[in-house]
Formats: structure tokens, sequence, C-alpha cells
């Protein structure tokens, strides 16, 4: 009776999961440098690229999709996904352009209020998705379509007149630097501050295993509900930002950003299994999709060179990324 | 061999779109005393077939455990293709066919990246779709001429035999053909053990990635097809025309009762789920809903019909243990 039981180390159990294969450092060693070799292409063709403020007008058509696309990493962190990325947009997008340009001075008092209602509508996911309970495919793809109306019962076509301050802001340089490069930078700080902070590890243990997060006594449910709270505030601040760079409002752009973030996340290697990978490896993924788009228009190629180009991509990354850990667990096995 | 299976009972998803389906139409003919007439009724099976064909590859895929998100794509592929390959003097038919196996050939692209590579099925359709996309893109800069729908896909979507249209003919026997695999045979019964856990399928004898596979050809042909029919239906075709059709293939299929975990929906349940989408915007104008309150109606009845399925599930296998409970004593 005293045979020897089988143990299993917990070192077996937790590197069970396949997604932990690939370290996260050689996610970040592809992406940058597919995001360089890019880049490099790109200042081939155009010289004159090489200049902050070109690269500033570069930044301002993708800021919206590398928001979103940050906000599609911190759901997919835990594990999640948030279809309604594109809705959060919308109707952010669309109050600023009607409801902020007059409400409460029509100042930045009405935008902090937009800001707050996109990180509701976000609240609203994460209370779907941990109250009811609902699997967060389903949840947001309800409110997706939810969104999508609310923001067209505010704003019926594209339009709107946002207020002049915005505008004005949206064009600012502070200390010479365009403002969508001073925002992609406290994008990224302020991703460093949440991943090392308290916060961060949770969310981390949370998409990582949730059971365990919870017998660690994190608080799962309400990791969750802040998540998506972020997420949908990082989708208002593409909202605003959008209307203020454009001058209009349209509440019916936003389905548009929905696959791409998706995209992003994956070429970017974060997990949609959650709990690996972060807004960096996005940021630069989703800036790879915007120079792939740049480099199309500069060598006067139709659209659809854009679009397979993008969509090559995602598909041989993945596909390489899988291969990879087929062949690495062939070797372990 | 006869097996009785569990899933052979009309499940709570499948009652719940039904009910809805139903709710919709008795508040309909109240509004409105026309809504239920006879021309009324054939509109919207022909227009709910649309989903309703589309959507049957989303309940394989799903109840298998997968997603497809190119649905939208194939389906533009399909009534683009057929009108290219037409207009170069292909026979109707022959047509026809040939691009149905197209779209069963992407879907196993798909299928083929799910299994064998292990690529998340998100991922994977995500991909193959953009890249149908940009080939439908770069056709249509190739024949810039109208693409009107060939004859053979408007017969099919706008014919008649006497009050019957056609199309919810096909639609119906499909659906009985999908419903039958589906839940009498036993590549069904694979489907369904292969998404409720792949690994306990897998030690069970299951083929659980020729099944896999399976699902998502069956997914690009049911694709194609429906765009097909819907091109027909519209006389033309454009490369936007399915992107209504990603969502609402998805949401047919949740409102029917599937599980977007797999392992569980019925192809009735879809069925029912299709119609109760295409009626509920048929019944909103009456209220003068406009079409945003219509898009917030729509989620509102995905949020609705899926808790109250998760719930009603829940409920009947209480019922069900505490029956056993007092069985046993």
């Amino acid at each position: 009776m005293t045979a020897t039981t089988p143990t299993i180390s917990p070192d077996t159990i937790a590197t069970g999961r396949r997604s932990q294969r690939i370290p996260l450092g050689w996610e970040m060693l592809t992406t940058a440098g597919i995001f360089l070799a890019l880049a490099v292409v790109d200042l081939v063709l155009q010289p004159g690229l090489a200049d902050l403020f070109q690269i500033g007008l570069l930044l301002q058509v993708a800021l919206p999709a590398v928001l979103i696309a940050s906000a599609q990493t911190l759901v997919a962190l835990i594990r999640g996904i948030d279809l309604s990325v594109g809705g959060m947009f919308v109707v952010t997008n669309a109050l600023t352009a009607t409801w902020a340009n007059h409400a409460l001075g029509g100042g930045w008092t009405a935008l902090a209020v937009v800001l707050l209602v996109g990180a509701g509508l976000g609240l609203v996911n994460g209370l779907l998705v941990t109250v009811l309970r609902l699997q967060p495919f389903i949840a947001t793809l309800g409110t997706w379509t939810i969104f999508n109306g609310i923001a067209l019962t505010i704003l019926k076509t594209d339009g709107g007149a946002p207020s002049t301050a915005l505008l004005n802001a949206s064009l600012t340089e502070p200390l010479g630097i365009p403002l969508p490069i001073v925002m992609l930078v406290a994008l990224l700080g302020a991703w460093r501050l949440l991943r090392g902070s308290r916060f961060g590890t949770q969310m981390i243990a949370v998409g990582s295993d949730e059971e365990r997060a919870r017998l660690n006594g994190t608080s799962v449910r309400m990791i969750k509900a802040v998540v998506y709270s972020l997420a949908g505030l990082l989708c208002a601040v593409a909202g605003i930002y959008a209307v203020g760079v454009t001058s209009t409002g349209t509440p019916t752009g936003g389905d548009a950003y929905i696959l791409t973030s998706v995209a992003a996340v994956v070429i970017g290697g974060t997990s949609l299994a959650g709990g690996k990978g972060g807004i960096g490896l996005t940021v630069m993924a989703a800036l790879s999709l915007t120079i792939i788009s740049d480099i199309v228009a500069a060598m006067n190629l139709g659209a659809w060179v854009a679009v397979a180009a993008s969509s090559g991509l995602l598909l041989v990354v993945v596909v390489l990324r899988s291969v990879v850990e087929l062949m690495s667990q062939r070797r372990t096995v | 061999m006869s097996v009785v299976l569990p899933i052979a009972r009309p499940r709570p998803g499948t009652l719940t779109a039904l009910g809805l389906f139903v709710a919709i139409l008795v508040v309909g003919t109240i509004v409105s005393s026309g809504f239920a007439s006879a021309s009324n009724l054939r509109q919207l099976v022909v227009f709910a077939s649309f989903v309703g064909i589309a959507a049957i590859g989303q309940t394989f895929i799903i109840v298998a455990g997968g997603l497809d998100l190119s649905v939208p794509w194939v389906f533009a592929f399909g009534g683009i293709q057929l009108s290219m390959l037409t207009n170069d003097g292909m026979p109707g038919i022959a047509a026809l066919i040939l691009v149905v196996a197209l779209g069963a050939l992407i879907g196993a692209v798909n299928g083929f990246g799910v299994t064998w590579l292990k690529v998340a099925p998100i991922v994977m359709t995500l991909a193959v779709g953009g890249l149908v996309q940009a080939y439908l893109l770069a056709v249509g800069l190739l024949k810039s001429q109208g693409n009107s729908a060939p004859q053979i896909a408007q017969s099919l979507a706008t014919s008649r035999w006497g009050q019957v249209p056609v199309a919810g003919v096909i639609w119906i026997v499909l659906a009985i053909a999908a419903a039958g695999l589906l839940q009498r045979s036993t590549v069904g019964r694979d489907i369904y053990a292969s998404g409720a856990s792949d690994v306990v399928a897998y030690l069970s004898g299951v083929n659980v990635r020729r099944t896999r596979l399976l699902t998502y050809v069956v997914g690009g042909a049911a694709s194609a097809f429906a765009g097909i029919m819907l091109s027909g239906y519209l006389g033309s075709t454009y490369v936007d025309i399915g992107s209504p059709y990603l969502f609402s293939s998805i949401a047919a299929v949740v409102v029917g009762g599937a599980s977007i975990l797999g392992g569980s929906g019925t192809y009735w349940g879809t069925f029912f789920g299709a119609l109760t989408l295409t009626a509920l915007s048929a019944v909103l104008p009456l209220f003068h809903l406009s079409d945003a309150q219509l898009k917030i109606a729509y989620g509102l009845v995905i949020l609705g019909g899926v808790w109250v399925s998760t719930a009603g599930s829940a409920t009947v296998g209480r019922l069900r243990r505490r029956q056993r409970r007092h069985a046993s004593d």
C-alpha cells in the first residue's frame, strides 16, 4: 500500500496551456521585426516620411484604430472578447459631435462626461459578463448592435458640429510634438503603469487561470468589470479624437474597427486565450497594418492589395506561430 | 442499431425561439391585421431563408466548438463568382454547382487551419475571409461591368409554385437535411461530442479533426449558396452584400439556443432564430420604430433570448434532477 504515488509537478499543470509555449520576449521580437521592416520599406518609398510632422499625420489616421485595438487587448488579456468596441466608439463619437458641443458649456467637462459614458457602456458589458454570466462573445454581440442603434438615435447620418475648442486641441503640438504622438506615448506609459500595478498583476492572473486567481483572493468579477470599463474608456478616447481630426461625427463608422482590432491583437501576439501579451505588442501590430495601407497607397496599388496584405500577414503570423508551437510540443513530448 | 439520443428531445432553446417567433406574429397581427397574410408570410420566409441557409453552416460549426467569421465574404463570393462564370458562358446549373463547391473549398481551408494547424477559429476564419474579400475587390476591378445576378439565381430566389415560394421550399428541404444530419446520424453525434469536449470525444474514438473540418466545409458551401440566393433575390451582386450576415448568422444560432462554447444547440432552434430576427425587422416598422431602434431591439432580443434559454436550460436541468431524486426515493 505504500507504493509511490505518481506526483504531478505544479510545473506540468502550469505549462499545460498551449499559449504559454512561445515566450513573450519572442513575440516582442517578431512583432517589432515586422513593424520595423514595414517602416523601413515605407521610408525607402517615401523618404519625406522621416519627419515628426509627417509621422503625426500618419498617426492622426491610425490613432482611433490603435486605441480600439488596445481596448480589445485589455479584454483579450482577461480571456474575453469585445465585439462592441465599434459600438462604444460610435456612441461616444456621435455624442462628441452633437451633445458635447453645447452641453455643460461645451467645453472639457462635457468631453469628460463623454469619457464616462464610454466607461459606462464598457461597464454594461462587464456586468452582462459577470452578473448575468453571459459569454463575452454573446454579451458583446448583443451590445454591439444596441450601441450602434443608440449612436444612430443620437446622430442620424455623418455630420454634427463639434466644438471649435476640440478641433483646435486635436491639432495642437505640445513642445512641437504632434498630439497623436503624445497620445501614443501616453497610452504606452499608462499601460506600463497599469501592468506594473497590483491591478495589472491581478488582471493577468484572471486571464491565466480564473479559478486560481479566485482562490488567491482576487475579486475576479471586479477585475473583469473594471477591464471592460477601461476598454469602453479607450474607445471613448478614440471616438472623441476621431471627431477632432475629421471634424464630423460618424454614427455608422464603428463596425470596421471590430475585426481589425482583433487582427491587431492577434498579429501583435496577445493571446485570445488570456493572460499573455500587452498593449505594446498591439500598438506595433496596429501601426504595421497602417503602414501596409500607406505603402499600398504610395505605390498606387488597388485597395484589394492592402486587404490581401493585411489578411495575408495575419494568416502567415498565426500559421507560423502554430507550427512553431506544434513542433516544440512534439519535441517536449 | 437504434440509439436514443438525449438531443432528439426539443430543447428549451428551440422552444424559446419558436415562442418568440409566434409572439412576434401575434403582436404583428394585433397591430396590423394584414401582418400574417399569405403574401406577407411568404415574403418573411423568403427573406429569412438567406439567413437561415447561411446559418446552417454556422450552426454546425458552433455546435462543434468553432466559429466562422468568413461568412460575409464567402456569401458575397457566391453571388459574384456565379455571375462571372455565367457571363463567361458557363451553363447555370454547372456554374452553381461549381461555385458551391468552391465555397466548400474555402470552408475546407478554414477547417484545415483550425484542425491541423490549430489556429483559433476566430483568427483563421477572419484571415481567410479577408483574403476572399481581397479576391472579390481584385476581380471587381477587372470586371467593372454591371454584376447582374444570372437567371438561375433569380429563378431560385423569386419564382413560386402556386402560392409557395421556391426559396422557402429549398430552405425547408435543407433544414430537414441539416437537422437530420445533426440530430439523427453518427456524424451529428460526433459533432456534438467534438463541441462538448474534444479530448473526451477523441478518447471515445471520434475523429475530432475530420468532424470539425466537415463542419467548416458545410459552412463554406452553405454561405456560398445563401449568397447566390440573395443575389438572385436582389437581382445584383456587390462586395458588401454579405456584411449584415456575419451578425445575423451568429445571432440566429444564438437566439436558437446554441451555446457559443459548443456541444449544444439544434438546427430547428437556428431555423426559428432566423425567422424570429426577420419577423422582428418586419414588425417593428409597424410601431413606427426607426432603423436605430430596430438595432437596439435586435440586441435586446439576443441578450434576452440567450438569458432566457440559459436560465431555461438550468431550470429544466434542476427539475429533471429533482424528478430523478424523487424516482430513486
